[in-house]
């Protein structure tokens, strides 16, 4: 480059500034965008990676779901001998009765809730800190209380601000959890541990371990997590470790994970949130884009006489292209620098609206990749934008410097039908060497952003094929509604057709306009649309007879007071006991899983996950047999131990999906392990399974008799009317304090809280896809300020009010926002369709409220930036503007 | 050496075709200075643009120096022009973000020249504006910006000079310090002029005068001087 480029292309920015303070925008908002999403990407990355101790609470944690098995204890053991500081954590459900001597409306008001329990030994954590209001040592405030409290034993308890405000408690409130009182002696505002807190069952109450075993609720069957958390020596070999845990645990059903591999799920969660905030911040970008070339288009038909005498002074097209790449160049960059503040802003709002999914621990700093990256990335589609219309260099004959209002004979095409003009095109595009170079860059640049930005080869193409899609459709929507309007009669009022008529004149860019709104339509309405059939499926869509609680825990022996207090509360109800044992997955067809394979992988959670079996007579209702045979209606078999003949295997009905992805066929074997003891099974059957029902319903159905002498707990279900939905938790809870309780309303309550949370995050940065829109829509009128300003001075010149310029302006915003809007929400229907259709498996259905309601916000919107854009044009004298020429 | 042969031009007004030269022929020998005169849409101005290489005629050819231009790419004719032609426009066309110093040395800069500020400011000191380097066109008089024009013409020391109607926009006294500077630099730089004017004075300091009219040469006239 030399110096001459890089000085012209200083002072032409220099001294048009503000005629690129759009185009600055359109970048600054789609680095902006992306910044941000990246910072934040870093910063969780940095925040697994820096504090993955403390978010595993070890070096390395041991996890499983049922009593351990004899040889599983003696590794523990073994631990203990070899000096290895080990924390027990045992995290299970229960219910927080009030225990009080006040009179309490126990028919309208809850006296209990289901809680979330953590029972601490005096090791945690082993790294992070719990940060508790009064700051007080963890060991203190779980002590055993002697005193103060209405039944022994008591002991301190930790809770979440939730359950106090729930039960409407205070510090020093008493509450019974299973066979144990306890004194909320602190507020916990800080669990080091805990990844995320959007979703959970309950409130957090933190207790000892002498008080878990005072409360009675773990027993032989009852759900429960526990997790031993090991703290090694700096010096001691990680992966040594891991190897031999691995190779003296996993076979008892241990997950075995070390704080380099934290968290799976949360990374695998965050990296998909990020991805798809990534590209909808790439989206903004590339609308932003459209800004760009709609800018350096209008600047370079601006400075053809200067372009023409620089050529007439010897330069060649290059050299000019040059001199204009580089203030394209320049002033992208300097956008892409304000985005990159603007994105370092903007990161630090979206923990806000993520609040829950990340762990309340992790830092939201600025850090410099990120933001160089961004800076990239925006220059680069700065480069990609401007490159087409700078072409148009090529193509300024020096002669115009002397003759600027005769066409070259050459330059007219005559009229002619669409398909002959689109081959003269595509042939003229192909002969022209520099612009088939040209296009193929663009292309590359545009493709090689979103392969960046999507961390993926195919999900990047798959992006660039969308978005070319979506560009092609919205012009041929474009197209054709020009076509409606060319060929309508609507009525000829003049400044109608006047607006009209300006809607299709070369260099108005209409489309780029339509291009530009429609996109951000197309996701706003996209993502609204999805969001609203899922909270339609979580909300509304329960079945009438769905039950209102699930029962989980019941022991053997209570199956009939169980059966009695339901009874009391709904006559006639006869709730169903299901008996239910917990599981592990152990062989297919005599082969071992070893779960270690299938860590981290798509749908290896079938063969890692904990299978609740149960015995069932008869097929339940929201199942069919799709293979196989159901087993008939005869007394249940019995099965003798560790039986081999194939015959004398219990049969097992596998779900259809599952099945499909463990690999069975009919006659498969499968072995469980239950707390220790092999159970063979054969496959007798698949069922599909509606699990819309909200029934109880299962993967694993074995026929009558398999689990005899298993140690079977029950679930069950129940159907209250609201107003006895209270009083009939208050019975249960102080009957069987060991059962728990979960509301399914609250349960759904929760979920859709949870997403309205994530949907609100999305739509927030989708919003800035439709302000992106909304600058390129001034960028583009602005472009064409002073012929706009020129006409409308002739017009009222000629008589013209300033009303009636006001009407055929707004015609003519009002028509773009109008294409826009039904081109984007058009498009926004055929892709939330095949969203719903394809990924989420539900009917779309058209809300015409909506889709009208959006196309009346867009046509307000352009209407209101299309004003914006040209209000101080109509309050200049025309006679000011006239006398310029 | 100039030599134009069989030279026609055709452009279209909309739909229809205007036929602004019909098969001119001509000869300009080297530091001749000519005048092209004639009546508006005459043809004069598109004359001098295809002979300067800005344009392509529709038929027809122009040879300098041997080379027939008309026939070379957009890029060559551009190296072309940087190498032999100087051009002065009636309308200055001034870079208005350089300063006079900076458009001045632009045609050199352009070549690649980086050190050609001096010789910019020895053609500004001898058109006058030793005290203008860097004023921006925007703060220069007509005139200035005119001779501007004219130090930035010469600079490259072209053997071809064009001028179109470069007093067309300067009130007499101004233009007349024009012309005597362009007369000036020609005879300094040996250079062959060719200018375009409805100036019947300034076509008479030529030493020949090339009248057109719709297009086609009417009058060559060769003058004493």
């Amino acid at each position: 480059m030399t110096p001459i480029a890089l000085k012209l292309a200083w002072r032409e920015t220099a001294s048009s500034w503000s005629r690129f303070v759009f185009l600055f925008l359109c970048i600054a908002l789609g680095v902006g965008a992306i910044v941000a999403v990246d910072l934040f990407a870093t910063n969780v990355e940095n925040g697994i990676l820096g504090d993955a101790r403390g978010l595993l609470g070890g070096d390395i944690e041991l996890s499983w779901r049922r009593t351990m098995s004899p040889k599983g204890q003696d590794v523990l053991d073994s631990l203990a001998e070899r000096k290895i500081p080990v924390s027990h954590i045992t995290e299970l459900a229960g219910m927080a009765a009030l225990e009080s001597n006040e009179p309490y409306d126990h028919a309208t008001k809850a006296s209990s809730q289901l809680v979330e329990l953590k029972a601490l030994d005096s090791l945690y954590p082993l790294y992070g800190k719990v940060i508790v209001e009064p700051a007080q040592p963890t060991e203190e405030l779980l002590a055993p209380i002697q005193s103060g409290c209405q039944r022994l034993p008591c002991f301190g308890a930790i809770a979440q601000k939730s359950l106090l405000i729930r039960l409407d408690l205070n510090l020093g409130s008493e509450l019974r959890i299973g066979q144990a009182s306890f004194i909320i002696t602190a507020i916990l505002e800080k669990e080091p541990d805990k990844i995320a807190t959007a979703f959970s069952l309950g409130p957090r109450v933190m207790i000892s371990r002498e008080a878990l075993n005072a409360t009675e609720l773990v027993k032989t069957g009852s759900r429960f997590h526990e997790r031993y958390r090991l703290q090694l020596p700096p010096s001691n070999n990680l992966e040594g470790w891991l190897g031999e845990l691995r190779g003296r645990l996993s076979p008892e059903g241990v997950q075995v994970n070390s704080y380099r591999d934290t968290q799976p799920r949360l990374r695998r969660f965050l990296d998909q949130l990020t991805l798809y905030l990534g590209l909808i911040g790439l989206t903004i970008l590339l609308v932003g884009g459209i800004g760009v070339a709609c800018t350096i288009q209008g600047f370079i038909t601006q400075k053809t006489p200067i372009i023409a005498t620089l050529k007439t002074l010897g330069a060649d097209s290059s050299q000019v292209m040059k001199i204009y790449l580089t203030q394209s160049l320049l002033l992208g960059g300097i956008g892409s620098l304000a985005g990159g503040i603007l994105g370092t802003g903007l990161h630090q709002g979206l923990p806000l609206l993520l609040q829950g999914f990340i762990p309340e621990t992790f830092p939201m700093d600025p850090s410099l990749t990120p933001i160089l990256q961004g800076i990239a990335v925006g220059t680069v589609a700065t480069l990609a934008f401007s490159l087409w219309p700078l072409l148009a260099i090529r193509h300024v004959s020096p002669a115009l410097v002397f003759r600027q209002d005769v066409d070259q004979a050459t330059s007219h095409m005559e009229p002619q039908p669409w398909a002959i003009k689109w081959m003269t095109l595509l042939k003229h595009w192909w002969n022209d060497r520099v612009g088939r170079l040209t296009s193929l860059l663009i292309a590359g640049c545009l493709i090689g952003l979103a392969i960046w930005q999507a961390h993926s080869l195919s999900f990047g193409l798959f992006f660039s094929g969308a978005f070319l899609v979506a560009i092609v459709a919205l012009l041929c929507g474009t197209s054709g509604l020009f076509w409606i309007l060319r060929h309508i009669k609507f009525p000829q009022r003049l400044l109608l057709r006047h607006a009209t008529n300006n809607l299709q004149r070369p260099g108005n860019f209409t489309k780029a306009m339509t291009l530009a709104i429609g996109i951000g339509v197309m996701l706003i309405s996209t993502l609204m649309t999805v969001q609203h059939a899922l909270l339609n499926l979580i909300e509304d869509q329960i079945p009438t007879n769905a039950p209102s609680f699930f029962f989980i825990d019941i022991q053997p022996d209570q199956q009939t007071s169980f059966t009695q207090i339901v009874e009391q509360h709904i006559p006639g109800a006869a709730s169903q006991l299901v008996p239910v044992v917990r599981s592990r997955l152990i062989a297919i067809d005599g082969h071992p899983i070893n779960p270690e394979d299938h860590k981290g992988k798509r749908n290896g959670w079938y063969f890692t996950r904990e299978y609740v079996l149960t015995t069932l007579q008869a097929l339940p209702k929201d199942n069919i047999v799709t293979q196989g045979q159901w087993w008939r209606n005869t007394p249940p078999r019995h099965f003798s131990d560790n039986a081999q003949g194939d015959d004398n295997l219990p049969l097992i009905s596998v779900e259809e999906e599952g099945a499909r992805i463990l690999g069975l066929s009919l006659g498969s074997t499968l072995t469980f392990n239950i707390q220790g003891v092999p159970l063979v099974a054969k496959v007798s059957s698949f069922r599909t399974v509606d699990w819309g029902s909200f029934s109880i319903n299962f993967f694993m159905i074995l026929e009558p008799g398999s689990l005899d002498g298993a140690p079977i707990t029950y679930i069950a279900t129940a159907k209250v009317p609201p107003k006895e939905e209270i009083p009939l938790q208050q019975a249960i809870v102080a009957a069987m304090p060991n059962v728990t309780a979960i509301h399914v309303g609250d349960v759904l309550d929760n979920i859709a809280k949870i997403f309205r949370q994530l949907a609100m995050g999305i739509q927030a940065l989708a919003l800035l896809c439709l302000i992106t829109g909304a600058m390129v829509m001034i960028a583009a009128i602005s472009i064409n300020r002073y012929r706009r300003l020129r006409e409308l001075a002739i017009l009222k010149a000629l008589g013209g009010s300033r009303g009636l310029l006001l009407f055929s302006l707004g015609t003519e915003f009002g028509l773009i926002g109008g294409f826009a809007g039904l081109v984007g929400l058009g498009l926004g229907c055929l892709l939330s369709w095949s969203i719903l259709q394809f990924f989420f498996d539900l009917t779309w259905t058209m809300n015409l409220p909506v889709l009208f309601a959006g196309l009346l916000m867009t046509v307000l919107l352009t209407l209101i930036t299309g004003f914006l854009g040209t209000y101080r044009l109509l309050g200049l004298p025309p006679l000011s503007v006239l006398r310029q020429e | 050496m100039i030599s134009v042969n069989q030279l026609g031009m055709q452009l279209s007004a909309g739909n229809q075709p205007v036929q602004i030269l019909h098969n001119i022929s001509f000869e300009v020998p080297a530091k001749q200075v000519l005048a092209i005169v004639g009546p508006s849409g005459s043809g004069k101005s598109t004359l001098l643009g295809l002979l300067a290489g800005l344009d392509r005629p529709t038929h027809g050819s122009i040879h300098i120096h041997g080379t027939n231009i008309t026939t070379l790419t957009e890029t060559a004719m551009a190296h072309f022009r940087r190498r032999n032609i100087g051009y002065v426009f009636q309308a200055f066309h001034l870079i208005p973000t350089l300063t006079a110093l900076e458009n001045v040395a632009l045609p050199l800069e352009l070549q690649g020249v980086t050190t050609g500020e001096e010789r910019a400011k020895t053609l500004l000191k001898s058109v006058g504006l030793e005290q203008r380097f860097h004023h921006y066109p925007i703060q220069l008089s007509g005139g200035e910006q005119q001779r501007v024009a004219l130090a930035r013409a010469f600079i490259s020391q072209p053997p071809l000079l064009f001028a179109d109607e470069p007093t067309g926009n300067l009130d007499s006294a101004t233009g007349n310090l024009v012309i005597d500077l362009l007369w000036q630099l020609h005879e300094q730089h040996d250079s062959t002029l060719i200018v375009v004017t409805h100036d019947s004075a300034l076509a008479a300091r030529a030493q020949r005068i090339l009248t057109l009219r719709d297009g086609a040469i009417v009058h060559d006239t060769a003058l004493s001087t």
